[in-house]
């Protein structure tokens, strides 16, 4: 795999083609977008992208009849489906017809570069199991223990669970579905699970970052939440 | 058989019209026939036999020891069916005495049988030589010493005629009966179905856009006035529904437009100013207005998703308690963030029937409303009875309540009520429509107990299990 992996989208929207160009490339991918699915057919098979972006309400060829020609043609590329047809059959048709993920518009960006990030390290072997370690700030995942600072932080099993999450998306801003579907497991959206967030976010504020003068856990306005060293 | 499978309703009535009349006709005709066929052969028998009686009257020897008949006897005018009489008389050993010329010298029934004409007349159907039939009967009769044997019959071939022309008769009349039955039917149906008729005209005439036209009702009474009374009543609950409908997109464009208009000002002024941390923080405030406004859309597809849903499919039989549970641990931080105590008071543990995880949706919709209606400190109480066969699950807060006059519109969607206390965010004011429609959809019930004088209390009533749904 060359050092900038190449993603390629096929979007006929052109604002949200530019619009997530501009911001794939600033997270280091090389772009290649396309407007139809002719089009797209011919990078795939000229500059062999790592991963195809595809929407499914195209003109002239739908996304799936796309999807599906790739997979009759048995190239190796990593599919993401990017829809507003988002219920379940929708989700499930475009999983059999041999998508590798789907994601429902309007979906947030962090989310799509976590899923991007995801889909393209599948390849890689996964990371070594030992404390994970962030600043002064460490967790154990055998034993459930997190420190800050040489300090034993107790954290309910939840507060645990959300705190891991964040450290795996280090340095990445993980927005509130985000967390509502991989923390939660919750499989619709809906308002209520906003507040809990929310309230989460504060309570595990408390005990991480309050008593200590360097903040890692940031509120980015708009876009959710973020684990990092200032 | 597409002949006999007419297209419309005038044309099949009349068929089955004729089809009973044919075979009610057919019916009689044969017992008819059968029962004049009887009659006259038993009359052509009566007859002949008061013939025997005459005919060995008038039979005499001659001088030459020759059997003879008076002549006179024939001038007696008889039916016009018994035209050819026919006589033979044997003596014992089977030699012809007299035979009667309408017989040319045929002979009438062949040898004498056994005990013939001795104690019955023996009627019977015999065929001559020249093929024609008679009935005849036999009569022993002793004369001057000599014994008799008569045999007398008349042909049957006026008889047979007659019946034809019956037959014929029948034949001729009956499809000619029908035919006119049809006519009569074809009018006679038109006549009954031009009510329909003019109801289908009219019908035809209203669409959505005059769902408010009724149809008139002559006799209330009839079996027409019943079916349009019938389409009146769908009509009505038709028009209901398109009202609902139109008043749901409006308010569904206005929900939308309202969050649009914030981010448009927000960008335009943003964009007129132009300083940078101006921009970041219109940017901000025009994400946080879109995901309120995905939140809305969200909510739209869920409610028309539950709303599509026909015969809930996929109920399953489960104890409330657990997803209560479920759903209080779900919000219990911020429960605990308010300082709001959740106490259970489960008096049953009867199961309930429904589509669990919408339930599950109904109930943190519902948990969500009464946390943040409770003031700090305070108390919401979850208690489940059996009343009247129905589960009953109430979830009581110690809020302000909800004004008599805002009890009924709480459930409307987009409704929201009047600020919440503590300065906490305003719904997208769907959840409690989505509360109610997925509680009926599970054959429940979900209203305010208003009769609370402080504090809010929502009770949801859940239908008992239904037996044909138990079996798995």
């Amino acid at each position: 795999m060359p050092s900038q992996p190449r993603i390629l989208i096929i979007e006929d929207d052109r604002k949200m083609s530019e619009a997530l160009g501009s911001g794939l490339e600033g997270a280091g991918y090389h772009i290649e977008t396309a407007s139809s699915g002719e089009e797209g057919f011919y990078i795939v098979h000229t500059l062999r992208p790592d991963l195809l972006l595809l929407d499914l309400t195209l003109p002239h060829r739908n996304g799936l009849e796309i999807l599906r020609q790739l997979r009759q043609d048995r190239i190796d590329l990593r599919v993401l489906i990017l829809t507003s047809h988002n219920t379940v059959e929708d989700r499930v048709e475009g999983l059999n017809t041999g998508a590798d993920d789907y994601l429902g518009k309007p979906f947030s960006f962090p989310e799509l570069l976590a899923r991007i990030d995801a889909l393209l390290r599948r390849m890689l072997p996964a990371s070594e199991p030992g404390p994970l370690r962030i600043g002064d700030l460490t967790l154990d995942l055998r034993t459930q223990a997190v420190e800050r600072n040489g300090l034993p932080l107790e954290l309910t099993q939840r507060e645990f669970d959300l705190l891991l999450y964040l450290v795996q998306n280090r340095g990445r801003i993980v927005s509130r579905e985000m967390l509502a579907h991989d923390v939660w497991r919750e499989t619709s959206r809906f308002t209520p699970i906003n507040n809990v967030i929310d309230v989460q976010i504060a309570r595990l504020r408390r005990k991480i970052d309050d008593p200590f003068p360097v903040k890692l856990l940031q509120t980015v306005r708009g876009l959710g939440f973020c684990l990092r060293e200032p | 058989m597409k002949l006999l499978k007419p297209a419309n309703l005038r044309s099949r009535l009349t068929l089955w019209y004729v089809s009973v009349l044919a075979l009610l006709l057919i019916v009689y005709a044969t017992i008819v026939f059968a029962f004049q066929y009887a009659a006259l052969t038993r009359q052509m028998l009566h007859d002949e036999i008061q013939d025997v009686v005459t005919v060995e009257g008038l039979l005499y020897f001659d001088s030459n020891g020759q059997l003879q008949l008076r002549q006179d006897y024939f001038s007696r005018p008889q039916s016009h069916l018994l035209l050819d009489r026919y006589m033979e008389v044997r003596d014992p050993s089977g030699n012809i005495l007299y035979r009667s010329s309408t017989l040319q010298g045929m002979s009438l029934d062949g040898p004498i049988r056994n005990g013939e004409g001795d104690r019955s007349f023996n009627e019977r159907v015999v065929r001559l030589e020249n093929g024609n039939h008679a009935f005849i009967i036999s009569h022993i009769h002793g004369m001057d010493g000599h014994v008799l044997l008569i045999r007398l019959g008349y042909s049957l071939v006026p008889l047979r005629d007659r019946m034809l022309q019956f037959l014929l008769l029948l034949v001729i009349a009956i499809p000619l009966a029908l035919v006119l039955a049809a006519m009569a039917g074809q009018a006679i149906a038109r006549r009954a179905l031009r009510p329909i008729h003019t109801l289908t005209e009219h019908a035809t005439h209203i669409s959505a856009s005059n769902l408010h036209d009724r149809l008139d009702v002559r006799n209330p009474d009839d079996e027409l006035g019943r079916m349009a009374l019938a389409f009146n009543h769908l009509l009505g609950r038709l028009d209901a529904a398109f009202q609902q409908l139109r008043r749901f997109t409006a308010d569904a464009a206005h929900e939308l437009r309202a969050p649009l208009a914030s981010i448009r000002t927000v960008g335009e002024v943003a964009v007129g100013q132009g300083t940078e941390a101006g921009l970041r923080k219109a940017i901000e405030d025009i994400l946080e207005e879109t995901s309120r406004l995905n939140e809305t859309v969200d909510s739209l597809f869920l409610l028309s998703r539950v709303e599509a849903a026909e015969a809930p499919g996929q109920f399953e039989i489960f104890p409330l308690r657990p997803l209560v549970e479920e759903v209080t641990s779900l919000l219990s931080v911020m429960m605990e963030d308010a300082e709001v105590k959740v106490t259970y008071a489960f008096e049953t543990d009867q199961p309930v029937q429904a589509d669990r995880n919408l339930l599950r949706l109904a109930l943190v919709n519902v948990m969500h409303n009464a946390w943040k209606f409770s003031p700090h400190r305070s108390t919401i109480q979850v208690r489940s009875v059996v009343l009247a066969d129905m589960v009953q699950l109430s979830i009581q807060d110690e809020g302000p309540g909800i004004p008599k006059e805002e009890q009924e519109h709480v459930f409307n969607r987009f409704y929201t009520r009047s600020n919440p206390p503590n300065g906490r965010q305003k719904g997208t004011g769907l959840g409690l429509s989505i509360a109610k429609l997925v509680v009926e959809r599970c054959g429940g019930r979900i209203a305010f107990d208003s009769s609370l004088t402080s504090g809010t209390c929502c009770v949801i009533q859940l239908p008992p299990l239904r037996q044909d749904r138990v079996v798995q």
